[in-house]
């Protein structure tokens, strides 16, 4: 439904605003690169704007932070509906690695309603692309979620050999095709 | 032995007042020292003996020596010597005097540690709160060991507004930021305005404080955190992941192989590239001059490709462990790597010939955003800034790390210190930049890629690393502890000190020269807020409300 209506509001045309709500700076480079030559966005309409006033879809970057929660909520709300929210980055997904400090609220949806999710970190500038595609209903989805349950952290620790151990490291069990 | 020449000349000054002395080194210098004669230290070593500051640490040690710890770590840059003086203060009454008004450079590290420690600078100049989120109450200190990294205290109010000061008489306020077209980060600057001509600034930054260095003492481990460090921020990540590295094994006394020293040199300086492509892209989108941005992002694109073929990412390269790095440069990526330094230095000097030649940029940069040398000392600038304005200070020569004693390179300095001279310094730096990769690339030996770690690495024991970040020097202070992590790691970038001399660069400019003037000291917000700011009072205050503003409007088209 939500595919069918960004087609019918957005259509070609796709005014994004980013918003960095904390992060690191990695994922914003990555917008920005979807941008310049190489990969181009524009040729698909997507346009990076100034005010969240003039925009139909805000790029959420970093994770939801106590002291820019207000603002961020002020931004969105300036945005006149219909409007999309992406959440770009491991941290606007989930949190990052961060996700339960003292400082940090979690995930960006905890702020703001999030339609999409494009995880990495920072993300590919092809995934960003790809990612907008899909919710643009340009491309066909292509994968499906699996769930993994983390076994082990893949970094030697502080003894590297006892970690080693004989043949392959398991780090990931494969539990379900969701 | 200049560690022990400067210590010769403290002790004859200062005599009992210093405690005990290490010198681990001939290039580090630990001074612990009685807690009322730090001020007096502090003034004669930045007064007298013109040692640069660098960061001030506070510290729970309340755990192990049942006191609160200072530092203020100072850098002799000629005499290639990092020091800390430290002192101990008594639990019960965690407070000191400040050293912000005798060294000005001093003052957002100590509304830090009074923010995150609690420790008092009694007598600082301007005690707001820096870090911490509005709401936070006074008493709650996150960074003291019986707080858990995850606990926000009952008293947190997040409706709470932060309370600005109000403006001097006369002037506008103009908000900027925290969302702002030309700031990729949150920070909010309250602009001061008079006319068009910006007369003072107040800031409240730290927006992207994310408690890492409360992570690393609390839940990670000695090899977990250079992954976390290099998450402070996204462009010069790598960085932070090797100046940690390396205070850990200064503190350790490790040696990395050879091979590892080349590496992290090549991957550091693989990062100047594309942050310094990436910079002046930046400034001339920020001054409208569109199609640089588009030249230069295409041009560092090849960067960001050859980065991924070594560490498997375009930008979190994951490089370091304790004692060596992760990724190896074979023979194949070595070819590639020269093949892209080549395409990189012709496409390259094309765009400095387009720049020097551009009469519109010059007109837009030349004469704004002046840092003077000065400027440079009292506020402690750093990198470009500080080079920009004729003060020859970089990290990489000053204080050689990895393999940068083994390579030839110049530091590029300029005179003017306007954001022009920035423009130049880094345009330039890329040429010595490539210089020094192919100098790696040639001695690269043969040889292991991490040192063998027997033992457990010792308790207590303090290490520091300065390594010249895209946009300065990033100094990391490490105090190595148990449960195979840190007690105190704290992280100086170099916007840390460079944003402290914005209110300075930008006053009496014209507000539309606010955003490059800030753009031009390449902020990172994320790295310095790992973790507000500064006044320049003129007199009396005026502010308009809505209606005040109305009423105006009114009166003018009556």
């Amino acid at each position: 439904m939500l595919r069918a209506l960004c087609q019918k509001m957005f259509g070609r045309s796709l005014w994004v605003y980013h918003a960095n709500s904390g992060g690191c700076n990695g994922c914003d480079i990555e917008v920005l690169n979807v941008l310049t030559p190489y990969y181009d966005a524009e040729r698909f309409g997507i346009r990076l704007v100034g005010s969240p006033r003039h925009a139909d879809v805000m790029l959420c970057q970093g994770p939801a932070m106590r002291s820019t929660a207000k603002a961020l909520r002020r931004a969105y709300d300036a945005m006149p509906a219909p409007k999309l929210v992406f959440a770009i980055g491991s941290c606007a997904c989930g949190g990052g690695i961060w996700h339960d400090t003292y400082s940090v609220l979690g995930p960006v949806e905890k702020i703001l309603p999030v339609n999409f999710y494009i995880p990495g970190c920072p993300p590919r500038p092809e995934a960003i692309l790809y990612g907008v595609a899909v919710a643009l209903g340009l491309v066909d989805k292509k994968v499906a979620p699996v769930k993994f349950k983390q076994l082990e952290l893949p970094i030697p620790r502080y003894h590297p050999e006892a970690l080693s151990g004989e043949g392959e490291l398991v780090v990931y069990e494969k539990l379900e095709k969701v | 032995m200049v560690a022990r020449e400067k210590l010769n000349q403290l002790k004859a000054r200062f005599g009992p007042a210093i405690q005990r002395a290490d010198l681990p080194a001939d290039d580090r210098l630990y001074l612990f020292v009685e807690p009322a004669a730090m001020a007096d230290i502090c003034q004669c070593l930045f007064g007298e003996l013109r040692a640069r500051y660098v960061v001030g640490i506070g510290a729970d040690d309340r755990p192990h020596s049942g006191s609160f710890l200072v530092a203020h770590n100072f850098a002799f840059d000629t005499d290639h010597l990092l020091g800390s003086v430290l002192t101990y203060l008594p639990a019960d009454r965690p407070a000191l005097p400040s050293i912000a008004r005798h060294v000005p450079a001093a003052n957002w590290s100590e509304r830090e540690f009074r923010d995150l420690v609690g420790i008092e600078p009694v007598g600082h100049p301007f005690p707001k709160r820096l870090i911490l989120p509005d709401g936070w109450p006074e008493d709650a200190h996150p960074l003291r060991k019986d707080q858990p990294w995850n606990e926000v205290p009952a008293g947190y109010d997040a409706d709470r507004e932060f309370a600005f000061d109000d403006p001097p008489e006369g002037c506008v306020v103009v908000p900027f930021g925290p969302f702002h077209p030309t700031l990729d980060e949150p920070a909010h600057f309250r602009l001061y305005v008079e006319g068009e001509v910006v007369r003072g600034c107040e800031y409240r930054g730290f927006m992207v404080h994310r408690g890492i260095e409360k992570l690393a003492e609390s839940v990670l481990t000695y090899n977990d955190i250079p992954m976390a460090a290099e998450r402070i921020c996204g462009i010069c990540g790598c960085v932070h992941n090797v100046a940690y590295a390396q205070a850990v094994e200064r503190a350790a006394t490790l040696h990395p192989p050879p091979r590892a020293e080349y590496i992290r040199t090549v991957m550091l300086e693989l990062e100047r590239l594309h942050s310094h492509l990436l910079w002046v892209g930046l400034a001339c989108h920020i001054v409208g001059f569109d199609t640089l941005f588009m030249q230069s992002f295409r041009i560092r694109e090849p960067v960001m490709w050859i980065a991924e073929r070594i560490s498997g990412n375009r930008k979190t390269y994951a490089l370091c462990v304790i004692g060596g790095v992760r990724w190896d440069i074979t023979p194949e990526l070595k070819a590639e790597l020269r093949q892209v330094l080549t395409q990189l230095e012709t496409e390259w000097t094309a765009v400095t010939h387009a720049i020097e030649s551009d009469r519109n940029l010059q007109q837009r940069m030349r004469g704004v955003g002046i840092a003077d040398a000065d400027l440079v000392r009292k506020w402690a600038l750093l990198g470009p800034v500080a080079r920009a304005a004729g003060v020859a200070i970089d990290s990489r020569r000053d204080h050689p790390y990895a393999a940068y004693d083994r390579v030839e390179f110049d530091v590029i300095t300029a005179s003017d210190g306007d954001v022009w001279s920035r423009v130049v310094v880094r345009a330039l730096e890329v040429f010595q930049s490539i210089r020094i990769i192919r100098q790696c690339l040639d001695r690269l030996e043969p040889g292991p890629l991490q040192a063998e770690i027997h033992d457990e690495l010792p308790i207590g024991r303090i290490g520091l690393s300065s390594v010249e970040a895209p946009r300065g020097e990033s100094h990391h202070f490490v105090m190595t502890g148990e449960n195979h992590r840190p007690r105190r790691w704290r992280v100086r970038a170099p916007t840390y000190q460079n944003l402290q001399g914005i209110p300075a660069m930008i006053k009496d400019q014209q507000l539309a020269d606010m955003t490059i003037t800030l753009g031009s000291i390449d902020p990172c917000f994320s790295c310095t807020d790992r973790l507000e700011a500064i006044d320049i009072r003129s007199g009396q205050l005026r502010v308009y409300s809505q209606e005040d503003l109305l009423k105006l409007a009114k009166d003018q088209w009556q």
